[in-house]
């Protein structure tokens, strides 16, 4: 957006209305991607939001087409589903900690845990505060939701701002995806007996289903390698 | 864009990311081949 | 894809990382899809594989809590009660462990649907035991004639 700002403004009549048809072209798509982000964030009705999403897509595609400056394609990527992923894992975790023992929590939660994890089936809903009684797992959770998910989910919302803070801000908080997934990784090894034992799929199960949230590890290296003239202050 | 215009430190940089990456992949990868081995030894 | 001039490079793309961007995008793009399908799909796919629509909701739950602390007593009680203790402490005693630094949990692992097969076969259980007291009965309510009604006559 802004390599077009460094022509000196109004000395060129289009300029300013080229300005306007980008930001109004941009919003229409986001007017479709923010409720399918938001739809897609809840879970169960992710099916629903991804159309509505990859609409949205498919506007900001075409402008982009029509000569209109509008936010790179692979920026839209990487900030919405930095969010929905920060979304899923605060979602998830969420109902765990406050609503664990609600009938949808124990379907879900603990029916995932029986199948995928058994930290989240051994002694669940034993401890006080409820939820997974795994070794660790509720500081992991805790500490997770209140920093590294809040503050990405932030980031994200900046970067598809096209700000600079959300940029940097980004790379932060996909850094410490990198505390995330090794720590909690390791984490789940030294106790593998409370999560892999008599469970359905062990291992294999884990790793298939979670292997799709190393999202961050994706956008850093477009982070790091991305012009950042484009964003602005 | 000519070619002459990609410095010496941009192909640093992406030399540094490649690596990144693969040690990153490849730690996952084993971390998932040490838990599949334990799978087999413990009876999981 | 071109990336010969700099007018088909996406904004804020430099040529030499073109094809970077090019593979990251495609990468991120099959995260998405991965993630929404997986995240629309467990509740459902997991309730058909324990047994739901045979099994009712609460009764998937039941079977659940009777797997995981290995008492045919235990249910899910639905609602719960606000403030009363987690529901696992009425039946942690019966929960099968190897207990020690790194416990080990010996529940029953859950197949395809196998929560149906465990409850036809604990109803079974408990109509054997039933019909074997119902034999008793007759032989004890002689010595007990006070005894309004016996189920068996």
């Amino acid at each position: 957006m802004s390599t077009l700002a460094q022509k000196p403004p109004g000395s060129f009549g289009g300029y300013d209305a080229h300005q306007d048809h980008s930001a109004q072209a941009q919003k229409r798509a986001d007017k479709w991607m923010i409720p399918g982000t938001l739809l897609m964030g809840t879970g169960i009705l992710g099916i629903i939001g991804f159309p509505l999403f990859l609409w949205g897509l498919r506007l900001q595609v075409n402008a982009a087409k029509a000569g209109l400056s509008v936010r790179p394609v692979i920026v839209t990527l990487i900030g919405y589903l930095v969010i929905i992923d920060s979304t899923l894992n605060s979602a998830g975790w969420m109902m765990d900690l406050v609503a664990n023992h609600t009938l949808i929590n124990r379907l879900i939660t603990a029916g995932w845990g029986a199948v995928f994890d058994g930290g989240y089936f051994w002694h669940y809903n034993e401890i006080w505060v409820g939820g997974t009684g795994a070794p660790g797992e509720k500081a992991w959770q805790i500490s997770l939701i209140m920093v590294v998910f809040c503050g990405r989910m932030a980031a994200g919302i900046g970067l598809l701002q096209m700000k600079r803070w959300g940029q940097q801000w980004l790379i932060v908080f996909c850094w410490m995806g990198l505390i995330v997934w090794i720590g909690y990784n390791l984490n789940m090894t030294f106790y593998g007996d409370v999560r892999y034992a008599n469970i359905t799929f062990p291992v294999w199960g884990w790793w298939i289903y979670d292997i799709f949230y190393i999202t961050p590890f994706l956008a850093i290296p477009y982070l790091h390698t991305v012009n950042r003239e484009i964003f602005s202050d | 864009m000519s070619d002459k215009s990609v410095s010496q430190q941009d192909r640093r940089r992406k030399r540094a990311l490649i690596v990144f990456q693969v040690l990153l992949y490849s730690y996952l990868l084993g971390l998932f081949l040490v838990q599949l081995h334990m799978s087999h030894e413990r009876g999981w | 894809m071109n990336t010969s001039t700099a007018e088909s490079l996406p904004l804020g793309t430099t040529a030499h990382y073109a094809t970077m961007h090019k593979w990251l995008q495609r990468a991120l793009l099959v995260c998405l899809t991965v993630l929404v399908l997986e995240a629309s799909f467990t509740l459902p796919g997991l309730l058909i594989w324990f047994g739901w629509p045979t099994l009712s909701l609460v009764q998937v739950c039941d079977e659940l809590m009777k797997v995981r602390y290995s008492d045919d007593n235990a249910q899910c009680l639905v609602p719960q009660p606000l403030f009363i203790a987690s529901e696992g402490q009425a039946y942690k005693k019966s929960a099968q462990d190897d207990w020690g630094i790194q416990p080990r949990p010996r529940y029953k692992r859950i197949g395809y649907r196998d929560l149906v097969r465990f409850r036809d076969e604990r109803l079974a259980r408990e109509a054997a035991a039933a019909q074997h007291r119902g034999q008793l009965v007759p032989a004890s309510a002689d010595t007990t004639p006070a005894e309004p009604a016996s189920p068996t006559h």
